[in-house]
């Protein structure tokens, strides 16, 4: 191998190319291995050559970065591995210094393992949750009876059948709306939100069930990737996640509005009970029975009592006109000059016309003076005006 | 008399007349029609139930691959 020797042009040093390439790749060569996780999107094998390509892409940025590893160490790992993958290379970088190209030179591949996997999901778990995705005040409540259930599910004859036979059971007077999706391997998560989405746009669905049975941990694994867990707390209507079995705790399942054990337990929520329902139509039954009687009887109270009024009125009209004129009749006696008389004063008359002025009569005239009882003939004596 | 709209729909006007004649606040000749159509619910809703069966409709998704 040629060393990396520059080319003098007087004081400066030119490298070609390859020896450019050659020593970054020697610098880099001295870089610890080191274990990397990726997605895989791309994965060539050859018999015939000596070195497997894997492209290996973080889900997150869309990084990549061009991994290899000889053919012989891959084979006999036997991972049988496919594109969409997760897995941890072991390695180091490495230059391909024809082409100037950065890679990972790999000593070994191991999928992520169940650890790992429990590792990622706890790490997004911690995450979603402290966006409050999972907090119950998002919680919206289920419709007490949906026009329509929307049902998304695998080709899962089981969870769908059981679900179905619950809701009709329960309640047979209503419709489901069944979206059949993938919903597991690759593409389930895309496939799971669009189901959602048209379950959603649909004009008479209230609800919507996830119905999946179980599955193998890794067979759930759309039911807690990010994007699907983030499309069920944005659905439009309220989610319940019959995910899994009891022991599962897919992600969508903190993300829902509601969770149900089992398919079963899911037909249980979202519908009520035929008996239930028969129950609180007879009580609807028995207080309309009940209202009109008790308004027909109220209207006849009514009437009752304005009989009463009517054949009282008669008599409450005199007894209130007598009042009256007891009332004018003690009036008239306060302004009788009568009463006056009663209180000691006295009328003096001269002729027809009561006295006001003393100068008005001479002495030796003749008056009347009127008494409250009894009347007295007078002369005058004296005039003092 | 056949009636188009949901069980739902149905249940809730049967709810509601019964509401407003407990209120009190209908006149008589009102009160007795309010509660033949409330009868009338109340039928349709139980026939519903007896004489139904689940209506299913498949959707189907427009899964982009």
């Amino acid at each position: 191998m040629p060393k990396v020797e520059p080319i003098l042009y007087g004081d400066r040093k030119v490298f070609t190319v390859s020896s450019f390439n050659r020593g970054v790749a020697s610098y880099l060569g001295k870089l610890p291995s080191v274990w990397v996780e990726g997605e895989v999107t791309e994965l060539r094998r050859n018999e015939a050559w000596a070195t497997v390509f894997v492209t290996l892409k973080d889900p997150t940025t869309g990084a990549i970065l061009k991994v290899t590893i000889g053919r012989r160490t891959f084979d006999r790992l036997e991972l049988a591995l496919e594109e969409g993958e997760t897995v941890h290379v072991s390695g180091r970088a490495e230059l391909y210094e024809l082409k100037g190209e950065l890679g990972l030179r790999a000593t070994t591949i191991e999928r992520i393992g169940l650890g790992g996997h429990l590792l990622a999901l706890e790490r997004l778990k911690r995450k979603l949750a402290a966006e409050g995705l999972f907090a119950p005040a998002r919680k919206r409540p289920l419709p007490r009876l949906p026009r329509a259930i929307g049902i998304l599910t695998g080709a899962d004859a089981a969870a769908r059948g059981d679900l179905v036979a619950t809701i009709g059971t329960r309640f047979p007077a209503g419709k489901v709306v069944v979206c059949e999706t993938r919903v597991q391997g690759k593409g389930a998560p895309a496939a799971i939100i669009a189901a959602l989405a048209a379950l959603a746009a649909h004009p008479e669905v209230d609800v919507i069930v996830l119905a999946r049975g179980g599955g193998s941990f890794e067979d759930l694994l759309p039911f807690s990737n990010e994007a699907v867990v983030r499309a069920v707390a944005a659905t439009s209507v309220p989610v319940v996640s019959a995910v899994g079995h009891e022991q599962d705790t897919p992600l969508c399942d903190l993300a829902a509005d509601a969770r149900a054990a089992t398919p079963t337990a899911a037909g249980a929520l979202v519908v009520p009970d035929l008996s239930e329902l028969n129950i609180a139509l007879e009580s609807s039954r028995r207080r309309l029975a009940l209202a009109v009687r008790n308004a027909l009887e109220r209207d006849a109270e009514r009437l009752e009592r304005l009989g009463v009024r009517l054949r009282a009125a008669p008599r409450l009209l005199l007894e209130r006109r007598r009042a009256g004129l007891d009332h004018t009749g003690a009036r008239l006696q306060t302004l009788s000059p009568l009463a006056t008389l009663d209180r000691g004063y006295a009328v003096v008359r001269a002729g027809v016309v009561a006295l006001r002025d003393a100068s008005a009569v001479s002495v030796g005239d003749r008056l009347e003076i009127e008494l409250a009882s009894g009347s007295l003939g007078a002369a005058v004596e004296e005039v003092r005006p | 008399m056949s009636d188009e709209r949901s069980f739902e729909e149905l249940q809730r006007e049967l709810e509601d007349i019964v509401a407003r004649l407990e209120r009190g606040d209908v006149a008589v000749d009102e009160a007795i029609a309010f509660f033949r159509r409330g009868e009338e619910l109340y039928r349709t809703c139980v026939a519903r139930l007896q004489g139904a069966e689940l209506r299913i409709e498949e959707l189907t998704a427009s899964d982009t691959d």
